[in-house]
């Protein structure tokens, strides 16, 4: 099976183009990638298998905090140790993975998941990133709705909610320095943006148009030149 | 149903979240605010959401939905907003063989398209506060996250630190 779902591999676009390069995570830009690439081959310790996948992914989506950016070098990191992917190979699928909907550390496990051990190794990727938070979450919301009443809770969590604007604004800083500008992608950057702000009931419909409308945009501009 | 709604919303979440827990926040704001919750609430719900293990969309998922009705609707929440993002890959793993989903035109559609999900997330969750050490803890936690390494994670829990000796100096 995973002979013929990754067969395409040269096709695939580098993986510096990936969505959103980005964030806080040094780890994951490409420079950092070259000096670790497939040139050490490190030899496998132990054969993999979906319930060993489930375990690896499991303890790393259990103590990793702070979301996808953080998750995934720590992912492409222990498989490499464990000799199951080389970090190229990682990233290349990582790459990848920022083109589906969704959180792209449930999307980059999928996929390494399915490379690795075809149906069942997704399978247990699937639920290893899904479980660990769902019970810390859910720990997490019965603690708080318990001691809700508690000032010290309350002042913690105005703390807290109060920096939100703080790492959005941070986040958009990052995206609109490493965006690439061009006259067209402004005026169709603008526009969505102010129908999404203008009509917020209507944003998945909005985004929904606005997808293959953006397409055209973009091809328009670049077969005109 | 009520169940049906929390399905529904959480199934139409995941089919546009595109590029990232960030640019998904300001859509789940505008379909879960203030049906589900309040707007103090949600900002709340985010800050704890990007403290905890996993992605921030799916935790934020998994905390509305168990604020609203308990167990079942948080794995009702959780599930409904992975479906699509789950059937998207294995369709793409399947048809991959012939032909190939990565060409810069795509790529750049989608970067635009997350980066207005983004800036609308930046506009619906702006500074609603005029208490200047409410803002200024969003000040530095921008300077933090813009220009150093430290993960944010740390801004949240030292701002909600902070803030509880704040509260008793005052």
């Amino acid at each position: 099976m995973k002979k013929l779902l990754f067969k395409k591999k040269k096709d695939q676009g580098t993986p510096s183009q990936g969505l959103l390069p980005i964030e806080a995570v040094p780890d994951i830009s490409p420079q950092d990638r070259g000096s670790t690439s497939s040139t050490k081959k490190i030899p496998p310790q132990s054969p993999v298998t979906p319930w060993k996948l489930f375990l690896l992914f499991a303890q790393i989506t259990t103590v990793t905090l702070g979301g996808g950016y953080v998750i995934v070098p720590v992912m492409g990191g222990a498989l490499e140790k464990k000799g199951w992917m080389g970090e190229e190979r990682f990233y290349d699928i990582f790459a990848r993975a920022q083109l589906f909907p969704g959180p792209f550390a449930l999307s980059t496990a999928l996929l390494v998941g399915a490379e690795l051990c075809g149906f069942w190794g997704a399978f247990a990727a699937f639920w290893a990133v899904l479980l660990p938070p769902f019970v810390v979450i859910v720990g997490v919301s019965k603690l708080l709705l318990t001691y809700q009443e508690v000032p010290q809770v309350q002042a913690f969590l105005q703390g807290a909610g109060a920096v939100v604007p703080g790492v959005i604004a941070a986040m958009i800083w990052k995206n609109l320095k490493r965006f690439p500008w061009r006259i067209h992608r402004l005026i169709a950057l603008g526009s969505l943006t102010v129908l999404l702000i203008l009509l917020p009931a209507y944003s998945i419909y909005l985004l929904l148009g606005a997808l293959p409308l953006l397409y055209w945009w973009e091809g328009l501009w670049k077969s005109s030149k | 149903m009520e169940i049906f709604e929390v399905a529904l919303t959480f199934l139409q979440i995941g089919l546009i979240s595109l590029g990232g827990g960030w640019s998904t926040v300001g859509i789940i704001r505008n379909a879960v605010v203030p049906r589900w919750i309040d707007e103090k609430g949600f900002r709340e719900l985010i800050a704890i959401a990007q403290s905890t293990p996993g992605p921030v969309a799916l935790n934020a998922a998994t905390m509305i939905g168990w604020y609203h009705g308990g167990w079942l609707s948080a794995i009702i929440a959780t599930l409904s907003v992975v479906t699509i993002p789950v059937l998207f890959v294995t369709i793409v793993l399947l048809l991959s063989r012939r032909f190939t989903l990565a060409s810069s035109r795509l790529n750049q559609t989608l970067k635009t398209t997350s980066l207005a999900m983004m800036l609308m997330t930046g506009w619906v969750l702006r500074p609603t506060t005029l208490d200047p050490i409410l803002l200024s803890y969003a000040l530095i936690t921008f300077w933090v996250s813009a220009f150093t390494k430290i993960n944010p994670l740390w801004a949240i829990l030292g701002a909600g630190v902070v803030n509880i000796f704040v509260r008793y100096l005052r």
